[in-house]
């Protein structure tokens, strides 16, 4: 098993790798733009790996009416674990650049792939869960919705336009870069 | 007197040619705007304003009687909003909440005059705005992030500040001086003792910008005179103020006759510094708990400058170095020089006195006097960006535009109809922008569609630009635009919604929060109002309402939380004279006593949003 060490330009993009990943968590990784006739500068909810930012007290307001529940930084345990996650990550993909061992790399793109589906799988449950649990006494019925991860969606007077956000962008920066080297030194 | 028989003759002559003219008017044409329409599309364009772009000048106009101003769009001309400020206001809650009810005292109305800006150098500077109230002797200060006013204060010995306010450079004082002279402290005296014991208080208003307070520094005892307009230096002038004067001759009856017998009446000229220095100095008495100054005990500082009789408007030129007087009785505009009223102070050029205060002799500090040609009744000038001077005349219905240095009349339109003041657009700062003037005219007669015998007032836009002064839109108004200020639209900064002050023991910002509290007879309750409910108690079975035994006393203190632009949410107590506004964020409290039993609806008055018919509740009140 002790095969080739990776080479010095290999490790070099896995460090920067992982100084992406850690960046990003600095940036939002997911956002969600509201528009109607009454809100043309457009309404926000913006997702960090630790905290939610726009105007989501505006948005609970307007939800409540179709039943929808609140969103808060509480209702998602994920904020409290997330950031953790993520800079273990990035500390993983730095001792892979360290270690320079094409072992460490396949486990450390397993670990990625695998933990970017559960983002996605966790994402998709927290959409389908908001939009289809409405409260049956809600003042608006509409029919149930799962607003797509990236794209567009009505919603009464509302467009809502989903988008990855800077966050992931990075770290999709940085699982091309620690894939380069799988090519690279293969 | 000789030379004055022409003048009078003049004027007796003029009002006479005023009337038969004004009965002259053909019903439905107001001038010859109508006529051409050609010109009238051009005009059009002039002043419209897209839906979607916004006006370049915010215009307030005072709504004297109605004790609140109007703000307007120019050149649009659009009525945009209406301040409560001296009035209750039922449309904003205004005069029914803690605050305003504690700010109003007790009163239920003022006749609000003269709007003033804060200035920062001589410039407005779209921070705050001054009005004074000659019904009921006070003084208000309105916040321009919100429109709303945050002080009223009563000033004692002064009655009917009409001749303010108007601020200095720095929005160091506003000056209040008294339109209807009364004894000290408003006591009992006759009067034939009049000349003795009544005074026109002039009182130097200060401004805290921190806590949003007025108070009074100092008052100074005029001679028991009526003091009509004024104006604060500027640059070379900064220290000192002018204002005008009439019934010097201290008639007690039938003014109109007995105030204008004498030839000369006067400016009142005064160094604020000097007086500021006196304070300091102790150079003053202790009255009815106000830091006096007595001209005739505490020399200095106070000059007067003999002018045509009855004078209306002076007006400070915006370079500072001249002073314009009008004589509302004499059809003829004075220009004085601040220099020379300086050099004639200093070389003691005196007259005399009265009432212990020095008389500058009028010719060492006149400059010229102005006549133009069968122009009547001129009452107050603006000016623009090239120094010249825009005189309304009241009784020739015109506005005669001509340049202060050579005396030269350049230009004059005619109004529809009796301007009493005009604005120009930044008109009475050290840098005036040209472009407008508004003249708020008295009356409309026949202009706009008829609302029975009693007519709107009208303002009109002149445009300023072209070589001719052209009249451009006309707007009516509500009773009464008397004096107004027009400020470019960019220097006020407005905010959209109360920023959360978790300082404020009134203020919920959540729904667990909210809560009905007990202490004896006293029924506290600390709610919210969000689309669309309103929670008094969270944890009540019935959240949104409310119960208490007759004879409480209720506290409802009602916190907005929609931090939305433009929710605001209203809260009124069916049948009980009770109706008061929260703006988005904003916390505001209701006070009074539960003296009527029964059952009572609660509802928004605001309307916020589609289930706005369903923000509702009850106010019980157990017998
Ligand atoms: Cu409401």
């Amino acid at each position: 098993m002790a095969g080739k060490k990776l080479s010095i330009l290999s490790s070099g993009l896995i460090a920067a790798a992982a100084a992406l990943i850690a960046a990003s968590l600095f940036f939002p990784w997911w956002g969600m733009e509201f528009f109607a006739p009454q809100y043309p500068e457009g309404l926000n909810i913006i997702v960090y790996p630790d905290k939610l930012e726009g105007e989501i007290d505006i948005v609970n307001g307007l939800n409540h009416y179709i039943g929808m529940k609140g969103f808060s930084e509480e209702n998602f345990p994920e904020f409290t674990y997330l950031k953790y996650l993520i800079g273990g990550l990035a500390l993983l993909t730095m001792i892979t650049a360290i270690l320079r061992r094409k072992t460490v790399l396949y486990f450390l793109i397993g670990l990625f792939s695998i933990g970017g589906l559960l983002g996605i799988w966790d994402l998709r449950r927290w959409l389908h869960d908001f939009g289809t649990d409405l409260s049956p006494t809600a003042p608006i019925k509409v029919d149930p919705f799962v607003p797509p991860i990236i794209g567009e969606n009505t919603l009464a007077n509302f467009i809502t336009n989903s988008y990855l956000g800077t966050g992931s962008f990075l770290v999709l920066a940085a699982f091309i870069l620690i894939l380069i080297p799988l090519w690279k030194d293969r | 007197m000789k030379k004055w028989l022409p003048i009078a003759s003049g004027l007796a002559t003029g009002l006479l040619a005023a009337t038969v003219f004004f009965a002259d008017f053909s019903p439905g044409n107001p001038g010859q705007a109508v006529a051409d329409n050609s010109k009238n599309k051009t005009n059009a364009e002039k002043v419209y304003v897209p839906f979607g772009e916004k006006d370049e000048y915010y215009l307030f106009a005072s709504g004297g009687h109605s004790g609140q101003m109007f703000i307007y769009g120019v050149p649009s001309m659009r009525h945009i909003r209406t301040v409560p400020v001296f009035s209750p206001d039922s449309a904003t809650g205004y005069g029914f909440d803690k605050h305003s009810k504690e700010m109003m005292g007790g009163f239920t109305w003022g006749d609000l005059h003269h709007p003033a800006f804060s200035e920062t150098d001589g410039d407005y500077d779209g921070k705050y705005m001054f009005a004074t109230d000659v019904g009921n002797s006070r003084a208000a200060v309105m916040n321009l992030e919100t429109f709303t006013v945050k002080d009223i204060i009563d000033v004692p010995n002064t009655s009917g500040p009409h001749c303010a306010a108007f601020v200095t450079e720095n929005t160091e004082y506003m000056f209040l001086p008294t339109r209807f002279a009364v004894p000290i402290g408003r006591e009992y005296a006759p009067l034939d003792d009049y000349s003795e014991k009544y005074r026109g208080v002039m009182s130097a208003v200060t401004f805290d910008e921190k806590n949003e307070k007025l108070n009074i520094a100092y008052q100074v005892a005029l001679p028991p005179w009526s003091y009509d307009l004024s104006d604060a230096g500027k640059k070379v002038s900064k220290d000192w103020a002018v204002m005008t004067t009439y019934n010097t001759e201290e008639a007690t009856t039938n003014l109109e006759i007995n105030a204008s017998q004498a030839d000369r009446d006067f400016i009142v000229l005064f160094n604020w510094k000097e007086l500021e220095q006196m304070v300091k100095d102790g150079q003053y008495d202790e009255v009815t708990g106000q830091k006096m100054i007595f001209p005739e005990k505490h020399k200095g500082g106070m000059y007067l400058v003999p002018v045509a009789k009855s004078p209306h408007g002076v007006d400070v030129t915006p370079d500072g170095k001249h002073f314009i007087a009008s004589g509302k009785l004499a059809p003829a505009m004075t220009v004085f020089s601040f220099e020379k009223a300086f050099k004639a102070i200093e070389n003691k050029e005196f007259a005399g006195e009265r009432n212990g205060i020095p008389i500058i002799k009028y010719e060492s500090v006149m400059e010229k006097e102005v006549n133009p040609e069968n122009a009547l009744g001129p009452l107050h000038t603006q000016f623009d960006d090239q120094g010249m001077a825009y005189t309304t005349m009241f009784i020739s219905s015109e506005i005669v535009k001509w340049d202060p240095k050579t005396g030269e009349t350049l230009d004059r339109v005619p109004v529809q109809y009796s301007p009493g003041h005009s604005v120009a657009a930044e008109g009475d700062t050290v840098a005036p922008d040209g472009k407008y003037l508004i003249a708020l005219n008295k009356i409309a007669k026949d202009s706009y569609l008829s609302v029975g015998p009693s007519h709107p007032e009208s303002m009109q836009l002149i445009d300023l630009r072209g070589d001719k002064m052209e009249v451009i839109q006309s707007a009516p108004v509500n009773p009464e635009p008397h004096y107004a200020q027009m400020i470019k639209a960019d220097k006020i900064k407005t905010i959209t919604v109360y920023p959360k002050d978790e300082k404020d023991p009134d203020a919920v910002y959540s729904q667990e929060e909210t809560r009905i509290e007990r202490k004896g007879n006293e029924v506290h309750v600390y709610g919210i109002a969000m689309r669309s409910k309103f929670i008094f108690d969270a944890k009540a079975e019935r959240p949104d309402q409310i119960e208490v035994k007759k004879g409480d006393k209720v506290f409802i203190h009602l916190t907005n939380i929609d931090f939305d632009q433009d929710i605001t949410h209203g809260f009124a107590i069916n049948g009980y004279d009770l109706n008061i506004e929260v703006q988005p964020g904003q916390t505001n409290t209701v006070e009074f006593t539960a003296d009527k039993a029964g059952t009572f609806p609660i509802y928004c008055t605001n309307f916020c949003s589609a289930l706005h018919q369903e923000m509702t509740g009850y106010f019980l009140v157990k017998p």
